[in-house]
């Protein structure tokens, strides 16, 4: 389900869980792209166990950028003002990860709406959590 | 172990870094497409819409991380967080500065010892002065027990 004006959102509403491609493959590309790549931390296992880290893990604003596009995709004419993410742990690469989001505030008149977001691990463990300001049309 | 209030008074709120950008379309829309963004207005470079995308924004970096005279606190240091508060798009090509001071110095302590917090936020202006968007990193340091 999608949103196209501020009439269409409900306070509780949860977005439509999301499986993020956080395979190494994409992990790799993300570091690549953004200029992360090259010691192996984001790109290759035992590279990054040897550095001390559990695994392979995502770039924390490659957390960030997924919970940007679920935002997105729910509401393809909303502008993100504000987000802030919390990295509580890693985002390890070649494990599942969810994505949840939940309204927590609506400003009619503005258009603002709160939102509640985590990056959860296959244990239902959260890694990333955080909150963003999105604005949407007011009609 | 450091004062925390000392350190809130000496360095808060002072810029320690002035830093120029120019974003790349073509790196904002690969990031973009990397973590699946569906928007052409963040993939595709010849959208007219076309702005650079959040995590682009994020990934920039003043030239220093703290002051040049904020004091070492030992312990580990980890990325905390990241948060970007959106003004006005921000077009590829645009010159851009990137003006950081620390915005916050916090502690938070627990059964291994104290956590110190970092809060260095960058303002980005244009050429013009607008500014545009603010970026806060977030920098956690575990203290060593002493």
């Amino acid at each position: 389900m999608t949103v196209n004006n501020i009439a269409d959102v409900e306070f509780g509403t949860e977005l439509p869980a999301f499986t993020p491609d956080t395979t190494l493959a994409a992990t790799s590309a993300f570091a690549e792209a953004v200029g992360y790549a090259g010691n192996g931390r984001f790109e290759d296992h035992e590279k990054a166990r040897a550095q001390g880290l559990p695994g392979a893990l995502a770039p924390g604003i490659m957390g960030m950028g997924l919970l940007s596009r679920v935002i997105h995709d729910w509401a393809p004419r909303g502008r993100i003002r504000q987000i802030d993410t919390v990295f509580r742990a890693p985002v390890l690469a070649d494990h599942n990860h969810t994505i949840s989001a939940i309204v927590t505030d609506i400003d009619e008149a503005s258009g603002e709406v709160m939102l509640d977001l985590s990056i959860k691990n296959e244990k239902d463990e959260t890694r990333v959590f955080g909150t963003a300001t999105l604005v949407i049309p007011l009609s | 172990m450091q004062d925390i209030e000392e350190l809130r008074e000496k360095f808060l709120d002072l810029e320690f870094d002035r830093t120029g950008f120019t974003v790349d379309a073509k790196q904002s829309a690969k990031i973009a497409r990397a973590y699946g963004e569906s928007r052409p207005a963040y993939t595709d470079p010849s959208d007219p819409n076309f702005e650079v995308c959040i995590p682009m924004l994020a990934s920039l970096a003043s030239g220093r991380r703290l002051p040049i005279d904020f004091p070492a606190l030992g312990g580990i240091s980890m990325d905390g967080g990241k948060s970007v508060n959106s003004l006005a798009p921000v077009r590829p090509g645009v010159k851009l500065t990137g003006r950081t001071h620390l915005h916050d110095i916090y502690a938070k302590s627990g059964r291994s010892g104290r956590m110190v917090f970092l809060v260095s936020r960058m303002q980005l202006y244009d050429s013009e002065g607008n500014h545009l968007a603010s970026t806060d990193s977030r920098q956690v340091i575990r203290e060593k027990p002493e």
